[in-house]
């Protein structure tokens, strides 16, 4: 479309570009489970409880991914048909609203699986103070605060991200947590195992190895889907922000949309592995289908 | 992360970028980067980035299958494989630790409320492999057998009633990291009594 690319080398690394349908039938999907998470805790007042408000809090930030990344192809089709102009200020705010938007999703997401962690942890350690340690009015007030303090980082890395010093914070808080939340579930591990260990003591116990590799595989799962579909894009804004120049990153940001996808997969696959796995919310899903039939 | 509008007309953005330093314009614009004398391959970032998450969560897999291997010491092949414990369920499932519990929330004290319900399903495990125990004598059941019902279920009880001798529970309180050390130094004198509990009912029966 101009000579300049045709100065380019030839081997140059074009943009891999995921079709528009797919993008909004991900995005769709994405939105439409979390949502119907969302209306499950919400109608069945069996699920008001601290752990089910934070899986919610997991949904919430999902969609607000999703939402993200819909709002922001519908704002450049727009552009294409010309009903928004590039280099409004009105297009200027909208863009960093919407991008704060998904600052504010990572850290959410992040913070929700922080908080199922501990959650689980304190259920599992302080099993029978769980109920005075974990009240309803303490875990909405945990959550008061971490979406507060997203909120506040969002908007701040979304102002000031043109600074190193926001993009660095922003990335070493991604390994971080997930390291933390690693040791929360392998701690978690090793007492489950002590516990089977007991039980395989008793005399007419048997313990079959497949139900402690279904909880290696449980594990694998919650931390490589968060890992595999996060980490592409925070090493995209990391390279962005330090090598913008090199071949190689340039490379590596060309497929900035499959990235793009991958985060919208991960709003897909979360409801799947926290929270249809509760049978008191599959039951709900199934009544409310029922009566809408 | 606007990076869809770059697509279309990079030469009028390239004139407008230098004046108009934006950070959303500015993110993905390649601008002229020269592909000339790599020594690797192009998309090497990409691979080496991709192949590395792979490896760790291998990795990760395999480290936390190690850790539950547990050796178990009485594999027998004529107990029901379909049945299992339902501690072993929860341990193996994170997804629902607490919520099907409230069955019995409401007519037992909150404090045991979760380790009561292990002792539950325990009891009811056992009695129904119990059940299920038709064949010729096992090694490690044959005198389980024997023993009727009844006395089965007293020494479970005992099992059961054992867990909730309060100062251990207290141990395990305050020390997690000592908690599991703590229950296994002190089940075992408690389980030889029970087993001699077993012995003494036996002659009884006998």
């Amino acid at each position: 479309e101009n000579i300049s690319d045709f100065s380019l080398n030839v081997t140059d690394c074009t943009q891999v570009v995921v079709p528009e349908e797919v993008f909004f039938t991900v995005a769709a999907a994405g939105i439409l489970e979390n949502l119907l998470v969302l209306v499950a805790v919400i109608r069945n007042k069996n699920l008001h409880l601290p752990m089910y408000f934070f899986i919610c809090s997991l949904a919430i930030s999902d969609m607000l991914g999703s939402l993200y990344k819909t709002l922001e192809n519908i704002f450049i089709i727009l552009c294409k048909m010309g009903y928004l102009t590039r280099r409004g200020d009105f297009e200027k705010k909208l863009d960093d609203a919407m991008d704060s938007m998904f600052i504010l999703s990572l850290l959410g997401s992040i913070f929700s699986l922080l908080a199922i962690a501990a959650d689980r942890y304190i259920t599992i350690f302080y099993a029978l103070r769980y109920h005075n340690i974990m009240t309803l009015r303490r875990a909405l007030v945990i959550l008061a605060i971490i979406w507060t303090f997203c909120a506040g980082s969002s908007i701040a890395i979304a102002l000031f991200s043109y600074e190193a010093a926001t993009v660095i914070p922003f990335t070493i808080l991604f390994p971080l947590m997930m390291f933390f939340i690693l040791c929360l579930y392998v701690h978690m591990f090793l007492l489950a195992r002590s516990h089977a260990k007991k039980i395989a003591s008793l005399p007419t116990s048997t313990v079959h190895q497949r139900t402690n590799m279904k909880g290696a595989i449980t594990l694998t799962i919650f931390l490589g889907v968060f890992l595999c579909c996060w980490a592409p894009f925070v090493l995209h804004i990391l390279l962005a922000r330090f090598c913008p120049h090199n071949p190689y990153c340039a490379c590596y940001m060309s497929i900035f949309h499959v990235n793009g996808t991958l985060i919208m997969c991960n709003a897909i696959i979360d409801p799947m592995i926290f929270a249809f796995r509760s049978p008191e919310l599959r039951s709900t899903f199934k009544k409310m289908f029922c009566c809408a039939r | 992360m606007s990076a869809l509008r770059l697509i279309s007309n990079r030469t009028s953005q390239q004139a407008l970028s230098n004046s108009d330093y934006t950070w959303e314009y500015e993110y993905y614009e390649y601008g002229p980067v020269s592909f000339e004398g790599l020594k690797a391959h192009k998309y090497s970032i990409v691979i080496g980035f991709w192949v590395g998450l792979a490896v760790f969560v291998i990795f990760m897999f395999f480290v936390l299958t190690l850790l539950t291997k547990t050796g178990a010491p009485h594999q027998d092949t004529a107990e029901p494989s379909e049945k299992r414990f339902r501690m072993n369920s929860f341990v193996a499932d994170f997804g629902r630790p607490l919520e099907s519990e409230r069955v019995f929330s409401r007519q037992i004290a909150e404090e045991s409320r979760s380790l009561f319900h292990f002792c539950i399903n325990e009891v009811e495990h056992l009695d129904k492999a119990k059940q299920s125990q038709k064949g010729p004598g096992l090694e490690s059941n044959t005198h389980f057998q024997e023993v009727p019902r009844s006395s089965g279920i007293f020494e479970e009880d005992l099992n059961c009633l054992t867990k909730f001798n309060i100062p251990n529970f207290v141990n395990t309180e305050q020390n997690s990291s000592l908690g599991e050390d703590d229950l296994l130094i002190s089940e075992p004198p408690i389980i030889l009594e029970s087993k001699s509990v077993i012995q003494s009912s036996h002659r009884i029966l006998d």
